[in-house]
This record gives C-alpha cells, structure tokens and sequence, in this order.
C-alpha cells in the first residue's frame, strides 16, 4: 500500500516536472544581465502611470521634463549638455535661429523623427502639445506661458515659436522661450486627442489619466512595473537608428530600476553588481574601489567624484532680529567649518570652496566663466575663521555687553534656531557645524529638525515673516541647465517671490533690493557677453556683500557612480567623446548619448 | 445558552461602539498632524518650475481636488459617504493612484510575510518556553539567558546581521528585494524558488526576535501553572503526567493566545524594519510615508484596516474564551 503509494507521487512530481519544463514553466520570464542596464536612486516608489502631460506619474525614469529632460522614451526637440552649456539636436534638425528682434524662433524637425506607431512626428505635434498643455494647464504650459505666446507649424516640418512681448515689443524672456525647447516633450497629436476624447474635456481626468497607450517617439518604452521594479524595452524601430541621429540603436536592450526603499539598500546592491548605475548618494563611494578592489567607478576619479551642479544654500530670516545687520550674517558665515560638512556630511562629493570659490554659479567651467573672480576676490571668506567673524562683529559693535558670553545687539542677544527637515541627514549635519561656528563667535545657535511635511508647508508661506524657530534654514538652489545661472541668482535673490502665499520658487529668506531685481530682469534679454559679464560680477559681489544666504556645499545634478562588471563605456572625465557626456544617468539631455557608447565586459 | 447569548449581544455592541470611535479617529486624526500634504505633492511637481504663479496654479489645482480646502466636517461627510461606497478616493502620495489599488498591491505582501513569521515565532517561541519550564535543568538555563538577549535584540540590528553575515558575507541569501532583481514575475518554479529565497532573511529578522518573547512569556505562566494546587492536587490523585500537563499548557496558554489574536490583528502595519532594511515590498513602508507625507486617504484606510482586523480578532477571542473558559463570561456578565 506504501509503495504504491510512494510511486503515485514520485509519478505525479515527474508529470509535473515533464511539464514544468515542456511548458517553460521552470524557467520563467529572466532579464538576460548581458542585455539589461541597472539603475537606481531615480524611482523611489511604484510606478502611476504613463501620461506625459501629467507630473504625478512618478515614473522618474520615464517622465522628466527639466532642464536637462529625461528623454527614454519622450523625446524634446534639443538636448541640453550641462558640461559645455550647449544643446543640440533630437527631433529637431539643426540649430533653431532667432529673429533679428528676438520675438520669435523657428526650426526643423528631422524628417526620420517618427512616433512608435509609425506615423511621422511632425510640426503638428510639436503645436498641438503646446496647446494641450496651456488648455490643461500642465506643468509645462503653466512654467511657460508668460513667455511663450503661441507655437505654430509653418509646414510639416518647420515650427515658429512665437514669444511673449513686452509694451516695448520684445520678448519678455528669450531665455525661457528657447528653455522649453530643450526641457519639454513633444507628444503626439493624434494619442493626446485620443485621450481628450476618453477624458471627456475634464481636465483632472486628463492629467490622471495613466496613459497605457501612450504613443511615444524615444528609444525605451513599457516592459513591466510592479511595487518592486519598473522595466523599459527598446525599441527596435525607433527612428533615431537614422543616420541623421545616432545612427544606430542604444546598447541595452533593456532599461531596468529596482525600487530600493533607502540609500543604503542602493549602495549594497550597487556594491553586489545588481546595479550598474547609480544615482543616489552612496556614501564614501571611494571605499568601494580603494578597500574591496570593486569596478566602481565615479565620473571624477578622485574627490569631489562629480560635477557639482546646485548649491545647497543656508538662508537668513532676515527678519530675525539682528539677521538683518550683514556683520551678523557674515559673522556666522566666515566661522562655519566648510571642510567639515564637506567631508562628514558630502563625504568629499563636494568640491571645496577653495577649488571652487563662492559666487552665484555652480562649479561647471561654463558658468564659471561667467564672472569676474578677481573683481570679487576681496569680499571672499575662507571659512573656519572665528578670529576674523569675531573682529567683524567687534567692529559693527555688536558685542557682549552682558558679560554672559553671548553677543547683544540692540540689548538683545544674538539666539537662533537653525533648521531643516528629519532625516536629510547631509542637512542635518550641515545645520549642526552652523550651529557650532555660531557657538565659537558668541552667537547662540541651536538647531531644530522639523518634519518635511512640516518645515516646508512653513519656508514656503512667504506673505508673512518666517515664525520663530526658522532663523536659518537650509533649502535647495537650481541645478545646470540652459536659464541657469540666471534662473538660479532668480531663485535665491529676486523679491518676487516675497509676498507669495505658497513660494516654492525660492528666496525664502525674503531678501530684497531693487538693484538686484533690475539685473535679474535685464539678463535674459541681453546677449552681448562683456555685458552680461559685467551683470553677473555685480551679482555675485551684491550677494558676497549682503550675503542674504550662502553656500554650504557643491551638490552634483545627479550623484552617478558605475560597476563595470557586465557594461563598460561610461561617462568619465576626459573618455574622449565629443560633445563630452555628461554624468546624468545616460538618461537626462545629451547624456543619454552614453546609452550608445556602451558595450558588453564580456562580449 | 440565554447567557451566553447576552454575552455575545453586549460584546457586539461594544464592537459597534469601539469601530464607530475608531473611525472618527481616524478621520481626524491624520488630519490634526501638521503640516500641509498638498505643498508635498507640489514640491514635487515644481521641481524645474520657474513661474511662480504656475507653480501657485499647481498648488489651487490640487488643494481643489483632494477636498483640502473645504471644512473638515464637510470632508468627514464626504469620506463617510465614499467609504460606504468602497471607495477610499485618490492616494494623496501616489496620485493618481486610487488608496485601493495601493493597498491592493502590497497587502498581499505584508500578509505573506507577517503571518507565517507570527505564527512560526508563537508556536517555536511557546514550545520552547514550554519545554524550559519542564524540563527546568540545563535547558532552562540556556534557553532563558538566549530567550531575553534575543528578545531584546532591536528589530534593525538583527535584519542587518543577518544581512551582512547571510546576504553579503556568505551570500547565501539576496540583500534586498522580494524576488531576483532579474525576474519577471510569472507561475514559473525559479520565480517561486525566487520569492522563497527571497523571503528567508525578512522571516527570520522577524521570527528570531519573536520566538524570545513568547518564550519568556510561556516559560512564566508555565512556572506558576505547574506550582498550581490543582497541579498538586492532581499528582496526589495519581493522574498521569501526560494529563496533568496538557491541563497546565492549555491554562498557560491563555494569555498567549491574546497576544497571538492582536500581532495578526495588527499585522497588516508591515514589518517595517524587515521592509527598509531589505527592500522588501508591503505595507508597512508604505504606511510610513503616507504619515510622512499626511497621504490622509492612505492613512485612514490602513488604519481602518488594522482598526477592524484588531477589533474582529479581539470580538472573536471574546467570544471564543466565553466558550473555553466560562469563567470570562460569568464575570463580563456580572
């Protein structure tokens, strides 16, 4: 009875496994590694949807329109280069050109550019999305509609852009206008009247709409996402194989991100070669190369390891009593120990301020170029130099009368709370050496750390003064891009942004000088450089004089380290290729021209 | 039978008017945190924004259609009534993602990984708490002293130790994920092999750390059972050992099976330690940031969630014990 029965089973398991094996169903559906580039540190949570209009997709690999826009799988008429401040040709076939006046632009489109059905991707297109995107108010309709009067196709082929003008007949902000170009998708005119027709006119259901259908022009498209991964398929028909784009396909055949749920999950699957490139901050990353002998790589070889882009930037309340007097300010700002947020809190992926003086501009040798640094050579702070903020308070009078140990002005002691969000940590510890500069000069600074969801619902309401507990805070400033540095300087300087309910743009210190706000207004219409020159010194010595805020760190766009174990032919400093790629995750403006340098470890 | 039908009707009603307290709760609650979840939503919308009135567009658009804007009572009846209707609304922090859908696609997860580990660590830790209070003697002793540093083991320390010794070190287990980073997930024997590889550390970092509390806890009531004068009484009568003992365990077991009914009650709150550690999907992380992002649908069906799955597993113990044990029901009723 046993027996016979022990043989059933042993019979039943093997017809499962005969099975199994006749039906594909022991191997499954696998990802060859040698066919498939891991990245991490861009998705941090599933996946919504596909609509390229929208941007609460949460589809970062995917959907991205900025400066340098992420292009996979939407595609923007130019690509921007942060490394030589260029752009250059997608969809659009050559340079665009301005008019004499600078009202309008116009360009070509290539005539290889086609969407993934097939149909050519025209003038049309490029139009209709600029409609659809003032019509629902989108993103980017409502990011460029102050400068962007109308876009209309002259032929298939051919696009005008048409500029905002002022009472004087010029272009509000030439700038932005040639910004949109390489920072926004063109999406194709007949899927998107296929999705008005679904949303009925509504535009909430139009911007919610997950767009499963969604036609698309770029190299990747859909494969698989779930809670733990988002999957991207090449392609084989896409039109940039054309001789007029690349000229052949992009090395992956497939583009994968696994959902890690922190950094330090990132770091050790990047460490066990489960990711090939990383964009998040991996701490101490040199340990990886220089202590387990790994094939990781950083686009710098040596610290900062990247290219520094933003500049993470420690406001004044300048309504803080006492904040308001520039001996305070810069007091606090000279004592700070730069070298120690750069090493404990950046882990040296930061250049230094003495590789990399502090101005307006971030430490590309494009914007770099953009001032005079001898002219602001005086007015520069080393840092650490409590003698030096000490003297300088001494002199402002401002001074311990009191005899308690902390500096009064006004009969009032110097006290503030420096702040920024939980678990930031890098903040976090910036804050924490501010605090202790200020302990040295006779400041008392203590440090707080609310919640995001509550710092921020605060640094933004910029109708009123900051309430206590925000006498220094730290925010972000903006990255590379084709408006920057003017976009930037607007961001931390210009008193627009004062008196806004909900300011999400910057200046949250509400700094204010009409000197300022006129330079900040002049700049995008100028294009002599000997002026613009002269304008941005003047900026950056405003800003080292007033000092308003200041730099605590250099902060790369994008932090992008790579394990060469399965692809090699990344972007490194000096590879040889021309434009340079930049370090953007081979997925952001003209980096994703590395998609196509890459090749195999092991053919 | 009269009585027992009393006692079941007066646990129904304190059912009713626990779930109807809870459910205010938590509408309310989430709401009181501060701190405006819609500025989180266009904080990250804005990103690369330079129109600041757009950017205040953005901010209109979405306080308009998340209800935020309007009164909180009318909110309540808003939510009341979609709740009646199934209907959880949009996740604030994954929209358009509907609060369902979320849950949905992690639950499953959570409930794969918390039940089995809730359970192999009740039924492991009460036999080994069993056995050391019989057995006494060497076992005892060395159960006892494991029993307490496990049991007080942060659940953070032990997920990474087992990470770094079993995942990284002997690279016996994967790191992170809920199956192989290379993996579709299909009805394939490797895919299943993959979720079972996968699922080992996230077990154990639960399970280890569960097996010491119920140990100790069973070890306890087992002591004082067996010193019991029924226990005594019963040698005296000359009944076997065998019997003797299945009556002590099934009276220390008692209060072990309340703890067991609220961990599965409140299992669906994720492992969230096991989850950040080892990337591994659920709910608990999920939970974790809509709290941080006051995702307040999200919050509020989760908790829902729990609160009734507590409250049913609480209901049904009450009226399990006022089976097995009628001394419960007589003093609940008198």
């Amino acid at each position: 009875m046993w027996a016979r029965s022990r043989l059933t089973v042993c019979t039943l398991v093997a017809a499962v496994l005969v099975l199994g094996l006749t039906s594909g169903l022991v191997f499954g559906q696998v990802l060859e590694r040698s066919e498939t580039l891991y990245s991490n540190g861009q998705q941090w949570g599933p996946v919504v949807g596909w609509n390229p209009y929208s941007s609460s997709m949460n589809n970062a690999m995917a959907i991205a329109q900025q400066d340098s826009a992420r292009v996979i799988m939407f595609e923007t008429p130019y690509l921007y280069n942060m490394l030589d401040g260029e752009v250059y040709p997608l969809l659009a076939d050559g340079p665009f050109t301005w008019d004499n006046q600078r009202t309008y632009i116009t360009f070509k489109l290539k005539a290889a550019a086609h969407w993934s059905d097939g149909t050519p991707l025209t003038a049309y297109d490029l139009a209709y999305t600029w409609d659809s995107n003032i019509k629902y108010s989108t993103n980017a309709g409502n990011n460029f509609k102050d400068y962007i009067d109308s876009i209309i196709p002259i032929d298939a082929q051919t696009v005008l852009v048409n500029a905002k003008l002022d009472a004087n007949r010029k272009a509000i902000n030439p700038l932005m206008v040639a910004a949109y170009l390489s920072g926004n998708y063109v999406i194709q005119k007949a899927w998107t009247q296929t999705l008005e027709a679904r949303a009925g006119g509504d535009a909430t259901k139009f911007l919610a709409d997950t767009a499963e259908d969604v036609v698309y022009s770029g190299p990747y498209h859909k494969f698989f996402a779930d809670d733990t991964k988002v999957v991207y398929v090449r392609d084989d028909n896409y039109w940039g194989q054309d001789a007029s784009m690349w000229g052949k396909l992009p090395a992956p055949r497939y583009l994968a991100h696994t959902i890690f749920k922190d950094n330090a999950a990132g770091s050790v699957a990047l460490a066990q070669g489960e990711v090939d490139v990383s964009q998040q901050f991996n701490s101490n990353i040199q340990v990886l190369w220089l202590n387990y002998g790994l094939p990781i790589s950083t686009y710098l070889p040596g610290a900062p390891y990247g290219i520094g882009a933003s500049l993470p930037t420690a406001y004044y309340n300048l309504k803080s009593p006492g904040l308001d007097q520039v001996a305070v300010r810069k007091a606090i700002a000279m004592a700070v120990d730069y070298p120690t947020i750069i090493a404990n809190a950046m882990t040296n992926q930061s250049a230094t301020f003495d590789q990399v003086p502090r101005s307006l501009m971030n430490p590309t040798p494009g914007e770099q170029a953009l001032y005079d640094h001898d002219a602001v050579k005086d007015l520069q702070w080393a840092g650490n130099d409590a003698a030096g903020a000490k003297a300088l308070l001494d002199a402002a009078g401002i001074t311990d009368t009191d005899g308690d140990g902390w500096r009064e002005y006004n009969g009032k002691k110097l006290s503030y709370v420096a702040t920024c969000p939980n678990g930031w940590s890098d903040w976090q510890a910036s804050i924490e050496v501010v605090a202790a500069a200020g302990k040295d000069i006779g400041i008392d600074i203590t440090t707080n750390f609310p919640e995001w969801s509550v710092y921020q619902t605060v640094v933004t309401k910029s109708d009123a003064p900051l309430p206590a507990g925000y006498d220094i805070l730290m925010m972000w400033s903006d990255g590379a891009g084709p408006t920057q540095p003017w976009g930037r300087i607007r961001h931390l300087l210009s008193s627009e942004f004062v008196g806004m309910a909900n300011n999400w743009n910057g200046n949250w210190g509400q700094y204010s000088n009409p000197d300022v706000d006129a330079l900040i207004q002049a700049i995008p219409a100028e294009t002599d450089p000997a002026t613009l020159k002269a304008a941005y010194t003047e900026l950056v010595t405003i800003y080292l004089t007033d000092v308003p805020s200041f730099t605590l760190m250099y902060r790369p766009q994008n932090f992008h380290a790579v394990n060469e174990s399965v692809w090699t032919g990344f972007p490194h400093q000096g590879d040889g290729t021309d434009p340079p790629v930049p370090p953007l995750n081979l997925t952001d403006g003209w980096s994703i021209a590395g998609l196509y340098n890459l090749t195999l470890v092991v053919p | 039978m009269k009585g027992y039908r009393r006692y079941f009707l007066n646990k129904a009603l304190w059912f009713v008017v626990t779930l109807v307290c809870a459910f205010i709760l938590n509408f309310i609650l989430p709401r009181l945190m501060p701190g405006d979840p819609v500025a989180a939503i266009v904080t990250r919308m804005a990103v690369g924004m330079s129109n600041a009135t757009g950017v205040q567009a953005i901010y209109q658009q979405y306080t308009e259609l998340f209800g935020t804007n309007r009164p909180m009572l009318q909110q309540f009846f808003i939510y009341v009534n979609n709740v009646f209707h199934g209907d959880f609304g949009f996740s604030f922090s994954q929209y358009p993602r509907e609060v369902a859908d979320v849950i949905k696609s992690a639950i499953w997860w959570t409930i794969c990984l918390q039940f089995p580990a809730i359970i192999v660590g009740w039924l492991i830790g009460n036999t080994l708490g069993a056995l050391a209070a019989y057995l006494k003697k060497g076992f005892d002793k060395v159960l006892m002293p494991i029993s307490i540093f496990v049991s007080n083991f942060p659940a953070f320390g032990m997920a990474v130790i087992l990470m770094v010794v079993f995942g990284v070190t002997l690279k016996w287990f994967p790191t992170s994920g809920g199956y192989g980073f290379d993996r579709i997930p299909d009805f394939s024997w490797q895919f299943i092999w993959s979720v079972i590889v996968h699922y080992q550390l996230p077990f154990w970092s639960i399970v280890l750390i569960a097996i010491g509390g119920q140990a100790i806890g069973m070890r306890s009531m087992a002591i004082y059972e067996l010193n019991a004068d029924y226990v005594k009484y019963s040698r005296f009568m000359g009944i076997k050992d065998r019997k003797i003992i299945g009556y002590v365990f099934r009276n220390a077991m008692l209060p072990q099976v309340t703890g067991l009914a609220l961990s599965i009650g409140t299992m669906v709150a994720g492992a969230l330690v096991a989850e950040i550690i080892f990337s591994y999907p659920g709910l608990g992380y999920t939970m974790l940031n809509a709290v941080m992002g006051g995702d307040y649908p999200l919050i509020s069906a989760t908790t829902l969630i729990i609160t009734l799955m507590v409250l049913i597993a609480m209901f049904l113990l009450d009226i399990i014990y006022g089976f097995i044990d009628p001394r419960i029901k007589a003093t609940q009723l008198d």
